[in-house]
């Protein structure tokens, strides 16, 4: 099906744009360059940045945002380190995955990765903590990941069970680790917790400012 | 006082030769110890550059100031005062020609592998495997053929650190592509681009690549050579499957960018003109030579990356401009009569063999050689003592002043270098200069043959010549006076920039329009790519024009009858409401410009559809108000003609400004190839940041326009994408001027596609891109190629600069080295007629007197004779077809080579 | 020698996956005479999952503003951590607008944007210098090493400190103490697949495991690391690569300040070469 150009957002380049690291969208001249130095297309063949970046600009707003590409982005940063125009892509991906979760927010699109929920999860402990707790992290990413507590719960066991007892023989984890046998269980908490909180109430998602 | 160049690469070779030719003092300043520059480094480049070179190095009002450095400049045009390396040097005008440099390259293009190099290492490495004992191209990593080559192009260009394009990369890729493919034909040849930007001539290179000798230009900027298990990997997108390949390669060049050069911001401090954001000397598209500093002119890389063809171009222009701020001290080369000595049957050779620096020494025993000449029974004198060439034009002299020797040996360098300089010094001692035989020492012996046998060939080779020196024959010289006035024919920008510059060195020009009023094709423009206004411009350059006196303007010309040669052509001029004008001149400019009235009726829908136009109508449309708000821009649209070099900037340059005057505008561009090269990268980078869209497609799938949408397969996106606009503009290409074809034959210069081609170089480079094949005439501007104003104008200001070299000199000599006919043998055959290139050969009739017992007496009858006029070139075609031997080339006599052969077997 | 006491982020893995970088990381310093005063109160940097620019910014703002009441430069360890300090130390910097909004939000975000912010090997290498360590060298780390530097260490350019495609400052260090540079050229930068472990651990793993490959075929003793990210995916989840894709590798990967603590003499177990998931024994063995 020929793309027809009029049924298309112009306005969403702009829309890219006016978000911080998505500025310099426009300057692409499709050279291909971060398609080629991605090292994720060497495990997915068909992940092209590149006409990410030309959909962007062509207006293509719902394919783009519903794209699951965005979401194995490693930000590696090798396509914004070598790209000839300073388009920044692996912010403008960035941008892109924000917009795209403000839509699902708002109810107008389904995203299909776990991404945002991790993003979520771990904002969220440091929202609490101030720190990662990687067992909290877990613990809240893994049931919303999985769709229920249980089913996230066996997931998690088949993800670190080995793990976790590598890290615990190492008292890297669990009772031994963290130097004592309560700081190894517990979240590491900063002080100022309340300035955690204040912050992403003002500029988290769904903040304030947004 | 005079003119100081800076800079001792081929612009500022160019520069120097064109203004001490014309009789002014040069001081030619270069910081490293030898002149060249870049070029010395490009293998055809030195080849072709060395004659220039030689002259350089010998030329009288040369000043050569090597491994010098301008260390300070005060005083303004006119009067400036230098610090050379601690030498105080005034002059009256600058020329800046400092050249280039080339990027860093990012450590990901090989990670250090020996076998990615740079273009200019590679033109190295290919120079020396043609030399080498296998003859094969092999990797610097292993010594293993090359059997896979990549080149990638764009490296250190277009890209942040260097933003503009390099415009010289795209077509010495293709240069070197060609020559790896013509001597390693099964080497395979992978091309990485983003925009092939070549035209003309370059254009066709490239076609020709792709079809004929399966070259793959693959459409991908690519990022990294990795090295891995003995090869070098790059990836690429495979576009059409929509996928990323892997390709193993056994070596990559790297067509690295053009930077300015590292003594640029050194120089612009201490000159005080002003240099531009990307570092380069500032100049404007309307003023290309002229620097921010009255008196100070700069020319080649050092004022934006271009090729060699562009740099001698502006080289040559900016020498006429300095020449015009500066008084003409020096005397013209070679204008000089000399008398002869009567030399009678007496047979006394000379043979002077040079060490030319050491290079023949240095594989030849020239003191062996010099004995074994001594020996021969006719060599009265040998001289084996000098070392450069001066030392043995010294020698000459005096050998001819003290000894009197009527045959002179010289064997030293190519005759490309040395000839000229050696017949004058002939001349200078008193010895017609034909009596003169040069043997090729350095190139056809010293440099090619093994060692051990190169002093027994040396030998050789002058036994051979010191045989033929015997039946040299000397051949008058003669002149004739030069008529110090031009033509320039057209009145568009380019003619009248030509007739001002011709005029302003103090010569009479007849300038020459096919309209009714001056301007041309600037005529149709509204508003440059400067935001210049052309009105305004055109409004100062015609009154310039009209108010100078030496300019005489004939507009509505009909025709020209020109007859004659360099130096000294008639003409009548055949003018529409005007009397016939008969007029002579020594020098001719060709100007006449291209026409871009090609009218595209029948593609898509173009006559038919009241909203398809062309980008020149478009352009006009944007003066006003611009109530489309889709707007698709196809450029080259296909059509009748070539594509200019402005089409590209042009489409881009109307789409940004469509932008700016509608934002909301949605603003397309089609096309193949962006080519905003040099500079120009940034009105690129401004339209795509403004929001203009840009969809690439093929030329076998072109875009169409039907029911009110176009549809284009774009390439990259690999989708149809379709368009609804209000308006369609087409960027169509661009034709020759009409007259051109007229004037090819009148002056014998042939055209490609319609338009003039230079004087064609060996090695193919292009180092006079405005002279002809006619030595009186020289072309510019969009006669030659259709192209940007400032390109116009740098190339008419050459024109100018070496129609004034030429007027420069009073007298030119007649061409001796030309054919002579033996009328007696003359069957009048008509074969020589047949063939002779220039037309320089008539049959004519003649009484046959008839010889009866001592009386003469003309018997009935008549006979056809050749004759050779004035035109012959001395090509020798003739001499070799002539069945009855009747014809021959002077100083190529049948008894000359013969004597020569039969020494050798 | 230009630096005596710098104020330490040690980042959260430090508490956890990392602690021996941690460990060693104090204990190098200790050595080299470089006073570490660790960031009263730390708060993590937003790692890779804080994308939204402004909200990592006003959580570096407080680590950066805490260091700077102790006007002292800050350096940290972990690349991720260096990425957003840096990015964020610049865009304060630049932006004043940007530090008062944030000195809305709470006076502890107050930075005035006075000190540095600097990665462990740029200030073994640049600040304290070769040749300062070098005369406190005790032994001879004699091990054939694969330097992989992994992402923010090169690039992106605007907060790199050495080059994006053949970074060297590592190199530089190992060939001090003795090692050797194994060929591993081109994949010293490409990235180890950690920001997908959570969400793509297929991914992850395929990219963990290519840098594994290579730099076992190239022959090294072990890898030569300088984050904790990076540390996780080759070092901890190494023997789950090889379960999950049926290899075996068993390649130690240490982290560039275990490796200088050794050759400085100090003992193993205070550099935590104990705790690295992939056994370090015979590395151990090649210091002489």
């Amino acid at each position: 099906m020929p793309i027809k150009t009029w049924e298309l957002d112009p306005n969403f380049k702009n829309e890219i744009m006016s978000e911080a690291g998505g500025e310099h969208l426009a300057s692409c001249f499709q050279c291909s360059t971060c398609t080629l130095g991605c090292p994720i297309t060497e495990i997915i063949p068909s992940y092209n940045p590149r006409k990410i970046i030309q959909m962007s600009l062509l207006g293509m707003r719902e394919e783009v945002l519903s794209n699951p590409d965005l979401w194995v982005c490693l930000i590696c940063q090798t396509c914004t380190a070598r790209c000839p125009q300073d388009v920044r892509i692996a912010d403008v991906l960035g941008v892109l995955r924000r917009i795209a979760e403000r839509e699902e927010e708002a109810g107008n699109l389904k995203i299909d990765s776990p991404r945002p929920l991790f993003d979520k999860a771990f904002q969220h402990q440091l929202k609490k903590f101030g720190r990662l707790y990687d067992m909290g992290l877990a613990m809240e990413y893994y049931p919303k990941k999985e769709g229920s507590f249980i089913k996230g719960m066996l997931a998690m066991m088949k993800d670190y069970k080995d793990f976790g007892k590598r890290m615990f023989l190492k008292g890297k984890m669990g009772p031994l680790g963290g130097g004592s046998p309560v700081k190894g269980m517990l979240a590491s908490k900063i002080k100022q917790k309340d300035v955690m909180k204040k912050i992403f109430e003002e500029l988290g998602e769904g903040g304030k400012e947004k | 006082m005079g003119i100081a160049v800076i800079g001792g690469g081929v612009a500022g070779i160019t520069a120097a030769l064109d203004l001490a030719d014309s009789g002014y003092k040069v001081h030619l300043i270069e910081k490293n110890a030898e002149l060249g520059g870049k070029m010395e480094e490009l293998a055809e480049c030195q080849m072709g550059l060395s004659p220039y070179i030689a002259k350089v190095e010998n030329h009288p009002n040369i000043d050569l100031m090597l491994s010098s450095e301008l260390e300070r400049l005060s005083g303004t045009a006119g009067d400036f005062k230098l610090s050379v390396s601690g030498n105080e040097v005034g002059v009256e005008s600058v020329v800046l020609a400092p050249g280039y440099d080339i990027p860093e390259v990012a450590k990901s293009y090989g990670f250090g592998s020996p076998d990615v190099v740079v273009s200019l290492d590679f033109e190295g490495i290919l120079k020396a495997a043609t030399v080498s004992e296998t003859g094969e191209l092999v990797r610097p990593s292993d010594g293993k053929p090359v059997k896979r080559l990549g080149f990638i192009k764009c490296v250190g260009s277009r890209c942040q650190e260097n933003e503009i394009c390099s415009t010289a990369c795209c077509a010495y890729t293709a240069k070197e592509a060609w020559e790896v493919k013509e001597r390693y034909p099964d080497i395979e040849i992978y091309i990485f681009y983003m925009d092939i930007r070549v035209f003309g001539k370059d254009e066709e290179l490239v076609a020709e690549l792709k079809d004929k000798y399966g070259v793959k230009y693959i459409r991908s900027r690519v990022p990294e050579v990795i090295p891995e298990g003995g090869a070098l990997t790059v990836k690429f997108e495979n576009l059409e499957k929509g996928t990323i390949e892997k390709l193993d390669l056994d070596m990559v060049v790297l067509a690295v960018g053009l930077l300015p050069s590292k003594t640029m911001s050194k120089l612009a401090e201490i000159t005080g003109v002003k240099a531009d954001k990307y570092g380069y000397i500032e100049t404007s598209l309307t003023s290309p030579l002229e620097t921010s500093v009255p008196g100070i002119l700069a020319c080649g890389t050092a004022t934006a990356p271009m090729k060699v063809r562009e740099s001698v171009a502006q080289a040559s222009g900016a020498a006429l401009k300095a020449a015009g701020l500066s008084q003409r001290t020096e005397p013209i080369p070679g204008q000089e009569e000399h008398k002869f000595i009567e030399i009678g049957d007496e047979l006394k050779t000379g043979v002077f063999i040079c060490g030319c620096e050491g290079e023949i020494a240095n594989s030849i025993d020239i003191p062996a050689v010099a004995e074994r000449i001594s020996e021969l029974k006719d060599v009265a004198y040998v001289n084996s003592e000098t070392n450069t060439l001066q030392e043995a034009m010294d020698a000459i002299e005096s050998g001819i002043v003290d000894q009197g020797l009527t045959r002179i040996v010289f064997a030293g360098q190519s005759p490309r270098e040395c000839e000229d300089i050696v017949r004058d010094a002939c001349a200078v001692a008193g010895l017609n200069p034909y009596l003169l035989e040069l043997v090729n020492l350095r190139e056809q012996c010293a440099w090619v043959q093994d060692p051990k046998d190169a002093t027994e060939a040396a030998a050789d080779m002058l036994k051979m010549a010191v045989e033929r020196a015997k039946y040299l024959e000397e051949i008058p010289v003669e002149r004739y006076p030069v008529i110090p006035k031009a033509l320039v024919i057209g009145g568009g920008i380019s003619g009248m920039n030509a007739a001002l510059g011709i005029a302003d060195a103090g010569y009479e020009v007849h300038l020459v329009d096919k309209g009714a009023e001056l301007g041309g094709g600037l005529r149709e423009s509204t508003e440059l790519q400067s935001g210049e206004k052309a009105a305004d411009i055109l409004k100062e350059l015609v009154g310039k024009v009209t108010a100078n006196e030496r300019i005489n303007v004939y507009t509505n010309v009909k025709e020209e009858e020109i007859e004659g040669r360099a130096g000294s052509f008639k003409a009548k001029i055949v003018a529409e409401g005007a009397e016939d004008a008969e007029i002579e001149f020594g020098a001719c400019v060709i100007a006449t410009g291209a026409r871009r009235d090609f009218v595209p009726e029948g593609y898509f829908g173009y006559g038919k559809e009241k909203n398809v136009t062309t980008v020149s109508e478009f352009v006009k449309m944007l003066a006003g108000k611009l109530d489309a708000n889709t707007i698709a821009l196809i450029q080259d649209a296909p059509g009748e003609g070539v594509t200019a070099r402005y089409s590209s900037i042009e489409v881009v340059d109307s789409a940004l400004k469509a932008k700016e005057k509608n934002p909301d505008a949605n603003v397309f561009v089609l096309y193949q190839d962006i080519k905003t090269y040099g500079k120009w990268e940034v009105l690129y980078k401004d339209a795509r940041e403004k929001g203009v869209i840009f969809l690439r497609y093929d030329k076998e799938k072109p875009p169409k326009y039907e029911d009110g949408i176009v549809s284009v397969y774009d390439v990259i996106f690999n989708d149809e994408i379709q368009i609804k606009p209000d308006l369609v503009v087409l960027s169509t290409p661009a034709m020759p001027a009409e007259a051109n074809e007229r004037l090819s034959e009148i002056f014998r210069i042939p055209l490609k596609n319609g338009f003039f081609m230079e004087k064609p170089e060996r090695p193919k480079m292009v180092l006079t891109p405005v002279d002809t094949v006619n030595e009186g005439v020289f072309i510019c501007g969009s006669a030659v190629y259709p192209a940007m104003i400032d390109e116009c104008l740098a190339m008419s200001s050459a024109a100018a600069s070496r129609a004034c070299v030429l007027l420069a000199k009073d007298f030119l000599e007649t061409p001796a080295m030309t054919s002579v006919v033996d009328e007696e043998i003359c069957a009048g055959c008509g074969v020589c007629e047949a063939i002779c290139p220039v037309e320089a050969i008539e049959l004519t009739e003649e009484l046959v007197p008839v010889v009866t017992f001592g009386v003469t007496t003309v018997v009935g009858g008549t006979k056809k004779v050749a004759k050779v006029g004035d035109g012959c070139i001395g090509c020798g075609s003739c001499a070799s077809y002539c069945p009855s031997s009747a014809m021959s080339l002077k100083n190529f006599r049948d008894r000359q080579v013969y004597a020569q052969l039969d020494y050798a077997v | 020698m230009s630096v005596n006491k710098l104020a330490y982020y040690p980042g959260c893995p430090s508490e956890g996956t990392a602690m021996e970088q941690h460990m060693s990381t104090e204990a190098v310093f200790e050595k080299l005479g470089v006073e570490l005063v660790e960031v009263e109160d730390w708060n993590c940097c937003g790692a890779a999952e804080v994308e939204d620019p402004k909200l990592l910014y006003a959580l570096n703002a407080r680590n950066l503003a805490i260091a700077e009441k102790e006007d002292l430069d800050i350096v940290t360890p972990c690349s991720i951590c260096y990425y957003n300090l840096e990015r964020s130390n610049k865009a304060l910097k630049a932006d004043e607008a940007l530090r008062t909004q944030l000195k809305g939000i709470d006076s502890s975000l107050d930075y005035n944007g006075k000190i540095k912010t600097k990665h462990v090997l740029d200030v073994f290498v640049n600040d304290i210098g070769l040749d300062e360590i070098s005369s406190k060298l005790e032994k001879k780390v004699n091990v054939k090493v694969a330097p992989y530097y992994g992402c923010y260490i090169g690039r992106p350019p605007e907060t790199a400190f050495d080059d994006p495609d053949n970074p060297v400052l590592m190199d530089k260090l190992i060939e001090l103490i003795g090692g050797e540079i194994v060929p591993f050229n081109y994949m010293k930068t490409v990235c180890c697949g950690g920001p997908l472990m959570m969400t793509r651990g297929d991914i992850a793993f395929d990219m963990a495991r290519k840098i594994l490959d290579v730099a076992k075929n190239a022959g090294a003793d072990c890898i030569s690391l300088a984050c904790p990210l990076c540390g996780m995916m080759l070092d901890g989840k190494q023997a789950d690569i090889e379960k999950a894709l049926g290899v075996t590798i068993g390649l130690p990967v240490i982290y560039i300040t275990q490796l200088l603590g050794l050759a400085l003499g100090i003992e193993p177990n205070k550099l935590g070469l104990n705790k690295n998931a992939v056994d370090t024994k015979e590395i151990l063995g090649k210091v002489v």
